[in-house]
């Protein structure tokens, strides 16, 4: 039999997380932190899940690498500045040789 | 010095209970029993001033103060679990005294009871699965950027070779889901219950690898080895997928009195 991958010694805080908050014997104690709370806690958690991070992760990624699509704000920005450097050479240039000539 | 109340781990049969002495709880508190006729319960004395109302609700916000205790409430539990037959109880599970915690055992006692008996000899295996990024999406055939007409880089064969991409892409992704429900199954059928639980959150579990199951699996002591050997045959003979192995936990996602969530 192959032997497995070591199990890490310490558990990971997601594993340890969910066992701990979302699953075992619910009993209602005295200190009502309900566990509307906790849900809330985890919801949070898990919102993270549903974002733009987690599309790329999942390899749904594709408008990154299409160019036709992938020129975002700053994109535009960032050649809206190149393009003005190039103009201010071009013209500079221009404005040598109308001088020279 | 502040007022004390009684933080509860988890239930187990009220008979012979080994030491508990040794065994630290969350911040640092000695771990105790409380006992009813048919059910004992784990328990510390904490500071309110920690896990009371207020407190608990300001701590449960802070991820670090969280994890420590998590940690904590894990580490009793998993030690109760290695000596004796132990359903976890939900985490921050506070009462005001012993005589709350009794009162709420004596309720509990049929339906705990069930739940030992159920969990008995177990423990809990988690399986995850990922998705390999380092395993390439399939390309067709003549996957180049050449259409049929054998122009190079034209606008059409841009958009087929983008098509096929995106078609490729989605074929993968349908197989990696296929594939994990195929290792579910098997594994469900040589555990004596088996859950599967929502996809963990890359931020929290600091693996990037896109998750395609999330299983936790009821295994006899005895079948432990057997167990791994098949995690080892069905998940990490697949290409393009990668397997985790935890455990063995208490039995947290088998202990619930309620039936399936």
């Amino acid at each position: 039999m192959t032997s497995l991958p070591s199990v890490p010694q310490r558990d990971s805080l997601a594993d340890v997380l969910e066992r701990v908050l979302d699953k075992g014997v619910v009993i209602a104690g005295d200190i009502r932190i309900n566990l509307l709370d906790i849900e809330l806690l985890t919801i949070k958690i898990r919102l993270l899940v549903a974002s733009v991070d987690t599309a790329r992760r999942m390899g749904i990624d594709w408008w990154e690498h299409d160019p036709t699509l992938s020129v975002g704000q700053r994109d535009l920005a960032a050649e809206n500045r190149a393009l003005r450097t190039r103009i201010a050479e071009l013209e500079s240039a221009h404005q040598q040789e109308d001088d020279g000539g | 010095m502040a007022d004390t109340v009684v933080y509860l781990y988890a239930l187990v049969r009220p008979g012979v209970v080994p030491d508990l002495s040794p065994l630290r709880g969350v911040s640092g508190t000695a771990v105790r029993l409380v006992r009813d006729d048919r059910l004992a319960c784990l328990v510390s004395d904490v500071d309110e001033d920690e896990f009371g109302e207020t407190a608990l609700r300001t701590n449960l916000e802070d991820l670090r103060w969280l994890e420590r205790a998590a940690r904590e409430h894990d580490a009793v539990v998993a030690a109760a679990a290695r000596e004796m037959c132990t359903a976890p109880l939900r985490f921050a599970t506070v009462c005001r005294d012993d005589a709350s915690v009794r009162a709420r055992l004596h309720v509990l006692g049929p339906q705990a009871a069930a739940v030992l008996d159920r969990i008995d000899g177990c423990d809990e295996w988690g399986v995850k699965l990922y998705a390999d990024p380092s395993s390439p999406v399939p390309v067709p055939a003549g996957g180049s950027v050449v259409d049929e007409h054998g122009a190079t880089g034209s606008g059409t064969a841009y958009l087929m070779q983008r098509r096929r991409e995106l078609a490729d892409r989605a074929f993968a992704v349908e197989q990696d889901a296929r594939a994990a429900d195929d290792v579910f199954a098997v594994l469900a059928e040589s555990a004596v219950a088996a859950r599967r639980h929502r996809l963990q959150d890359p931020q929290l579990s600091g693996d990037q690898r896109p998750m395609l199951l999330n299983g936790a699996f009821l295994v006899r002591r005895g079948d432990a080895d057997s167990f791994r050997a098949l995690v080892h045959a069905v998940a990490y003979g697949r290409r393009s997928i990668a397997a985790v192995l935890t455990g063995p936990w208490a039995p947290y996602s088998f202990a619930s009195t309620e039936q399936d969530p």
